[in-house]
């Protein structure tokens, strides 16, 4: 009451074309000029139009994580719009002013971090929002503001049975222009938070109808097709391209810093164009050396070697001291190889270069970097970068990097031939020069006591910086803490005084970058599995000796309870075993279990069901809560039966989905997901279903044979091997 | 010169014979909702229904359709409220949507011939199709809402 009634009365503002409402990073909210509104993209968080249309900006990128409804809707239910008469509108600037507060207000979606990240802001700004309408209707209909009320995109005077709707108030005279922070919705008054509101973009993707930066066409648009080094660092030292240029249709053979393009009027004339370059590559690169298995072997070492230099990435205690003291020792070594996006869309990009900078059609997760790399490319200023940010066929960290070669093709192609370029990369090209969830060797130790309670843990994950790769920018101010590398090695959720994870930086020998889960994907998989390890040692059952841990945190506790009775954990199986795991992501905490077959004779596991109970706090959207996280397990159980990156003289060996395989649906384990409801902030989901799987998986494959599985994935061979 | 039946129009399409029908679909006629995803018959995002076949338009020279009828998912129904579309709305499927197109032309295919298909016939079909989101058991559930109408 007292907020509503402190009003900053300034300047009456005329608005015939609606009402623009900017945002501040606390919410605050004022009234715009349409010249205030971002000058590069015309972008403003609200827009109230005559015709009663409420635009909200979408400051993320869409990849399928549903964020594009999520984050429009937490705002309208705060501003108590009418839901059916909001429009979402794309962010297509890197304009910090809608910046991820997850990420110092850059823009970039990633980490699970839209709607934790935006969460209050959005609250806030919507609550203001219908303050300030609140307060505009109050002079309009000349009574005191505490004696209005909204319905969904009407502002109403109960006393009188006056209403006026939201889109007349945005017209005319705007006799304030700034409301005082307003109060937050209780969580009873939610009607679109929690209530399953249909995603926006699923018609569109039902229908055929949704673009991708693949599919954008302009007129006189040419289609290149891209041939790259096939190992880092070489270049082209010869080329003949005679039958390349013979092609109908072909117009021009573009140099590119690591390789060739070539631009033609069809992208199938492309396509057969580049076949048929006749490239002598250089011999002198260093990556020439690499090859997975000895990167692995090397890996181990230094993971193990306890001399080693590493970077401390969460201790508490003196861990050393604890495990050396203690009456029993465990120790084992984790591996796990190098893992490919495979996002169905392959890199696409389309670019245009003219006299005002350069246009850009891309689907990537952040405005911010993409906008970076024209810049770059073309040595432009910001505002002569002009994006459209499509969305994405799919992306789990693929499409991140601060330099986005794609991209800086597609300019390039555009900048030679002056008409605009679609770069499509195939599959095979997609998968040759990927970059990849780095390959990684863990050392894990651990101290028990003669009852078996645990008294040290050091985790040592030996892997590059990923950050240090894909971001150089970003690596320069967090160095040496590299979340992509090491999240999800901090046992946050368990109570252990003597603890240490510490980054063993070894040297990056591939394409590095985020994917699915970052490094929970694989230090979930060893620390979890190596908990198995240790309740074994303890002659504990897993639960059990989990539950000892995470006594202290009631949120942990009610998940593992809840994920052995939907499991039925202590009911025997026949031919099939059970696995259990706790991880999460970031503050979700997600506990699951596998029920694990196997074949013995070819050695195939599979996994033919999967619980899980997981608390992300606060769901913005259950059905699509569900949707992620399920889509998160299926990830995991691919990536833990599956999936396989290797790398021989430095060139990455798999080229297709027939020779890198993902899970197909009749390999698909009957998933029951049970999402706790919790009044809580709203914590990760994209993400929060894939760290947990491997370890669930590896320790059902214990229970069902009594042998361990550490080196993922858990592919037929290794694990005859491992039977043998 | 290509003559076929492309969502029951007749088309004429200029492109060498050889020319993926993937290509001409989506580059020559400009009809974006099939999608190329390998190039190599695994992936499934490029399926068209060719004679009431369920096909890799990625793997498929134009010139083999000579003569065939040919539908996309700009195709499948005047509005966009074929069955499964309405299922696919109803269950939430798409993620990232983009092998979306390719999963309800060949689950059309599929309703097309088998107008009740068993949940083991459903599975088995639709795995020629990858869904990297992993929205297979909304895949399923959607075909199954879906047979319950045509």
């Amino acid at each position: 009451m007292a907020a509503m009634a402190s009003l900053t009365r300034r300047t009456l503002l005329k608005t015939g074309g609606g009402l623009i409402l900017a945002v501040a990073a606390d919410g605050a909210v004022s009234v715009a000029s349409a010249q205030d509104a971002a000058p590069t993209s015309g972008a403003a968080w609200i827009r109230i139009e005559p015709s009663g249309t409420i635009r909200i900006l979408f400051p993320s990128t869409e990849m399928g994580q549903g964020s594009s409804t999520a984050l429009p809707l937490i705002l309208a239910e705060e501003m108590d719009a009418n839901w059916e008469d909001v429009v979402v509108e794309q962010l297509d600037a890197d304009d910090r002013r809608f910046g991820n507060p997850a990420f110092g207000n850059l823009l970039y979606t990633a980490g699970s971090s839209g709607v934790y990240g935006y969460f209050d802001a959005l609250r806030q700004a919507g609550a203001n929002a219908r303050a300030l309408l609140i307060d505009i209707a109050a002079e309009r209909l000349a009574v005191d503001p505490s004696e209005l009320t909204t319905t969904p995109s009407l502002v109403v005077h109960g006393a009188s049975d006056r209403q006026i709707p939201y889109g007349t108030l945005a017209q005319g005279d705007v006799p304030v222009t700034r409301a005082a922070p307003a109060p937050l919705k209780p969580r009873s008054a939610f009607r679109l938070i929690g209530g399953d509101v249909p995603r926006r973009d699923i018609p569109g993707k039902s229908t055929g109808t949704e673009i991708y930066a693949i599919d954008v066409r302009l007129p006189g648009m040419l289609y290149a097709m891209v041939q790259r080094a096939p190992v880092e660092g070489e270049t082209v030292s010869a080329m003949e391209t005679g039958a390349a240029e013979a092609v109908p249709g072909l117009v021009q053979v573009v140099p590119l810093p690591d390789g060739v393009a070539v631009v033609a009027e069809t992208i199938w004339a492309a396509q057969q164009a580049r076949d048929l370059l006749d490239i002598t590559w250089t011999e002198t690169s260093a990556a020439r050396s690499w090859d997975d298995e000895t990167t692995l072997a090397d890996y181990a070492a230094a993971a193990e070697d306890l001399g080693a230099d590493a970077a401390i990435w969460r201790a508490a205690g003196d861990a050393a001291a604890a495990i050396d003291g203690a009456e029993q020792t465990v120790a084992a070594t984790y591996l796990s190889d190098y893992a490919y996006h495979a996002q169905i869309e392959p890199m696409a990009v389309v670019a245009r270069v003219d006299a005002d900078g350069a246009e850009v059609w891309a689907g990537t997760q952040t405005q911010t970097w993409t906008s970076r790399t024209v810049q770059d490319v073309l040595d432009l200023p910001p505002e002569q970068v002009r994006l459209h940010m499509m969305s994405m066929g799919g992306s789990f960290g693929r499409r991140t990097a601060r330099m986005q070669e794609y991209v800086r093709d597609a300019l390039l192609c555009a900048q030679a031939t002056g008409q605009p370029v679609k770069v499509t990369w195939t599959r095979e090209d997609d998968l040759r020069h990927g970059s990849f969830r780095p390959a990684a060797a863990q050392h894990m130790r651990a101290g028990l006591d003669g009852e078996g309670r645990l008294l040290g843990w050091q985790h040592r994950v030996g892997t590059p910086s990923v950050i240090a790769h894909f971001n150089p920018t970003r690596w320069a101010q967090v160095e040496p803490q590299d979340v992509i590398s090491m999240l999800g090695s901090e046992g946050r959720f368990y109570a252990i005084d003597d603890f240490a994870a510490e980054h063993v930086m070894t040297e990056r020998r591939a394409r590095v970058i985020p994917w699915r889960g970052i490094g929970a994907s694989y230090t979930a998989f060893a620390a979890e599995a190596f908990m198995d390890e240790l309740a074994e040692a303890a002659g504990r059952d897993p639960f059990d000796y989990r539950m000892d841990l995470v006594a202290d945190d009631p949120r942990a506790v009610a998940l593992l309870e809840r994920v052995r009775a939907m499991a039925a954990w202590d009911r025997p199986r026949q031919d099939t075993a059970l696995g259990l795991s706790f991880a999460g992501y970031g503050d979700s905490r997600a506990a699951g279990v596998a029920e694990v077959a196997l074949d013995r004779e070819s050695g195939r596991i599979t996994v033919p069901r999967f619980w899980a109970a997981v608390d992300a706090g606060l769901i913005v959207s259950p059905v699509n809560a569900r949707s992620q996280i399920e889509g998160g397990i299926v990830f995991g159980v691919s990536s833990a039966l599956l999936e396989r990156v290797t790398i021989r003289g430095g060139e990455v060996q798999q080229e297709n989905f027939y020779d890198y395989e993902i899970l197909r649906a009749d390999a698909l384990p009957e998933i029951e997901i049970d999402l706790a409801d919790m009044d809580a902030p709203p914590a990760p989901v994209g993400e929060a279903g894939t760290p947990m799987v491997a370890a669930a998986v590896a320790n059902g494959f214990h229970a069902l044979t009594g042998v361990r599985l550490r080196h993922m994935p858990f592919t037929p061979e290794r694990v005859l091997a491992a039977l043998a | 010169m290509t003559e076929f039946t492309l969502n029951g129009e007749t088309i004429e399409s200029s492109a060498p014979v050889e020319t993926p029908l993937l290509w001409v679909i989506r580059e020559e006629l400009g009809l974006t909702g099939t999608k190329f995803g390998c190039g190599a018959a695994q992936c499934g995002a490029c399926t068209v229904i060719v004679d009431g076949v369920a096909t890799f338009s990625c793997v498929t020279p134009v010139d083999s359709v000579a003569g065939a009828e040919v539908t996309t998912i700009e195709g499948l129904s005047p509005d966009g409220d074929h069955p499964l579309q309405r299922a696919w709305i109803a269950e939430q499927v798409p993620q990232c949507g983009y092998c979306q197109s390719g999963q309800i032309m060949r689950a059309a295919a599929l309703l097309a011939e088998t107008p009740r298909p068993s949940p083991e016939e459903i599975r088995d079909v639709m795995s020629a199709n990858l869904c990297r989101c992993g929205t297979y058991s909304r895949i399923f559930r959607a075909v199954e809402r879906a047979s319950e109408e045509v």
